[in-house]
Parts: structure tokens; sequence; C-alpha cells
């Protein structure tokens, strides 16, 4: 498909806003997103006008809960237990079963529970565009990443993730998964990197990555990382 | 509805992005209520509605950085962030929504309100002009699209119409909605 189109690109994008534009096809338009900067002018102009529809709704004041939970999940400056809901039980389903076990032989096991996850970036577009999100365990020895919007890389090529220390060469933190989530532990010279790293960057790579050690393929995402130390 | 004013909008995500968290403590306050409507109309269920309001306001703290204000329409940004993700939520927790959940009358939509909303504000009347002039069934399926989140398929069965019909009928109201914006 040709997207330099501008009717088939006022098409895609148009649907994309609408909500229409589903799976796969959903999924390279976001894709087209991250790499055309015409493609996001032609998504925003939609969201721009569409937007003018959401205004006819009654505002539903949410339960308290859920500030707490942002708080929570941004800031790890709220105490309370969470309010989840059944949506997620399933998610909390190991923890809790974790916690029973702790109860029951004590701290050893208590040690076992992984320390909290926080969150380190998010990669995407510029716009509302989530693709990945990165997360990293306290005290920095393993990062989490999580596909939250998957833009499947062109055939043959793979998304590097390179941290950017200051007034360094960048440093590889391995491929982006291209779906689902993964947790890799880091080097002893990744954890230096991303401690001294104040970006983050993903490279079009050849599939497996880098030969060359340092981002060869173009540039797409350049983003700011957000926990300090 | 109260109207969040787009400068001021602009510049809590501006003090988002240096790390205020009193002002995401605002920007919450002003949209979180408007967003949550937004979510339950897609989601149907306020536990799940609510879920992904928390993981807006969560992205929206990431991502303020990357807000560009040239882009302007911050609530644009916000209202599409919301829809998003309330659409991949759907895919994954959704597979298909229940009639009798959805308004497939055209007259239980929010039409008139944003008619209203939009009088009083004197902004998006183009749009709504525009939409008037599309023929009321086509008009109804944007509005399921785009209001009650629906696909293809799921549109097809809420108004009774061939899928392939119902296709067409988005994408050539879609056509006339660009050409009646831009004239």
């Amino acid at each position: 498909m040709n997207y330099e189109q501008p009717e088939l690109l006022d098409r895609l994008a148009a649907e994309y806003a609408l909500g229409t534009l589903r799976g796969p096809a959903r999924r390279r338009f976001e894709r087209l997103c991250v790499q055309s900067s015409a493609a996001r002018r032609t998504l925003h102009r939609w969201e721009d006008d569409w937007v003018h529809l959401s205004r006819g709704l009654a505002p539903v004041q949410p339960s308290a809960g859920v500030w707490t939970n942002v708080r929570r999940q941004l800031f790890g400056d709220v105490a309370a237990p969470p309010r989840r809901s059944r949506w997620r039980t399933w998610q909390l389903a190991a923890a809790a079963g974790l916690v029973a076990v702790a109860l029951v032989v004590g701290l050893f096991v208590r040690q076992l529970v992984p320390p909290p996850l926080q969150t380190l970036a998010i990669l995407g577009t510029d716009s509302a565009h989530p693709v990945w999100r990165l997360e990293r365990r306290l005290p920095l020895a393993a990062l989490r990443i999580e596909v939250v919007g998957a833009v499947p890389p062109a055939a043959g090529r793979s998304y590097e993730l390179w941290a950017l220390p200051r007034g360094q060469a960048p440093v590889s933190l391995g491929l982006l998964p291209a779906a689902g989530r993964a947790e890799r532990t880091l080097s002893e010279p990744q954890r230096a990197a991303l401690l001294a790293a104040d970006k983050l960057a993903v490279s079009v790579e050849p599939a497996g990555g880098s030969p060359t050690g340092s981002p060869t393929g173009p540039i797409v995402i350049v983003t700011n990382v957000l926990a300090a130390g | 509805m109260h109207e969040p004013d787009s400068a001021e909008l602009e510049a809590l995500l501006a003090r988002c992005a240096t790390g205020d968290r009193a002002a995401l403590e605002t920007l919450y306050a002003r949209v979180a209520p408007m967003l949550l409507a937004v979510l339950m109309r897609m989601l149907k269920r306020r536990d799940a509605a609510e879920d992904a309001l928390q993981d807006v306001f969560v992205s929206v703290w990431q991502r303020a950085r990357q807000f560009d204000p040239i882009r302007g329409r911050p609530l644009a940004w916000l209202v599409s962030m919301a829809r998003y993700r309330a659409i991949d939520l759907q895919r994954a927790a959704r597979p298909a929504v229940a009639l009798s959940e959805v308004s497939t009358s055209a007259a239980d939509l929010p039409w008139e309100a944003a008619n209203e909303a939009n009088d009083m504000l004197g902004t998006g009347a183009l749009l709504l002009r525009c939409l008037e002039q599309i023929a009321a069934p086509q008009r109804h399926c944007l509005l399921l699209a785009y209001q009650e989140g629906l696909s293809h398929s799921e549109i097809a069965r809420a108004v009774n119409e061939p899928l392939g019909t119902v296709k067409s009928w988005v994408r050539r109201s879609l056509l006339a909605l660009r050409r009646c914006l831009e004239s």
C-alpha cells in the first residue's frame, strides 16, 4: 500500500480516529505514525475535529480510589492498599499467592517478593500512541518491558533500545519485544549507562540487533527517562 | 458541561512535564470526569472505565513532555488517549457487546447534548453542521463508532445491515465529512 497517497492516508487516519480501524491494520497505522509526520498531522486533524462530539456527555465523577491508584503507580507515596477492580483480579492473583506464602513461611519467603516496579519511560510517538512501557525493578537490576501498543517492525528488522548517557556513546539495552512483555537482567555496563542516561532512544536495526554495537538504522524515538536516580 | 480551557490545560501539561505533581492533580480534577464519561460510554462497565482512566493519567504524566503545544488542542490529545486506550481494552475484554448495552436508536445518543454544548461554546459548530449533512442512518453509524466505540461488525449487528454496507457507509461518510470540513 502506498501510504504517501494523501487520500489513503486521510482514510486510514479518519478510521483510526473514529475507532473502526482495528486489528493488524490499526497497529500498522500506529507504526506509520511513528515514522511519518504527515500521518501524525492527518490523524491530529481528525482527532481535533472529532473531539467536539465528546462534549455532550454528562461528566462522571471518578471514585476516590482512581486518583489514589494513579499516585501510587507514579509516585509510590500512598500507603493504602490498592483498590483493584475485578477487572484486574487476575493480575493480582500471583502477588496475592506470594503474600499468603509469606504469611505462612515468614520473612525468608517475603524477601523473594520482587521489589516494586518503577516506570522508567513510555516509548511511542508524540501523540496518543504509547508503544512500549519500560519499568525497572529497584535497585535497577532488571528492566521490564511491556508492549502496550504493538508496532511490529518491518520484516527482517528489529527495534533496539539504547541508553543515552550524557556525554557518552549510546549503550544498547537490547531488543524491544514486538508483543507481550519481557523482563531482563541488566549487565553492569548497561546498569551504569542507564543510571547516567537522561534519555532513551529506539532505532530500527537489522533483525537480531545492531551489528556494530552502535545504532546503525534510523532513530525513531527519543524520550526522556522519567525516574531519576 | 464545564469545558476546560485550552490554555489552562496546556499550562497544566507544561507543568506536568517539569514534574509538578500538583499540576497533575489539578489536571485530573479538570478533565477526569469528562474522560470517565467517554470511557464508560465505550467500555460500559464502571470498573473497567476507571481502570482505563488510571492508565490514561499515568500515561499523561509520563508523556506530558511529548505534548507539543504546536499541535494545540490539549483536550483532543487527552480524549484521544482515553478513546484509544478503551479501544485496545475492548479487544481483550469485550469481544462482543450485547446489543442491549448499545444505544441503537439515534435519539439515545448524546447528539443533541453535543449540539447544545457546542452551541454554547461556539466551537465545533462546523463538525456538527457537516455531520448534519450526512443522511441519518449513515451518521448514526459514525456516532456508534465514535461514541460507543463499536467496530464495523458490531455496528452492522446494531443497525441490522450487512457488514459490507456499513463499511462503505462509514468510508463514504468520512469522505463527505472531510470535504465538508475543508469547504
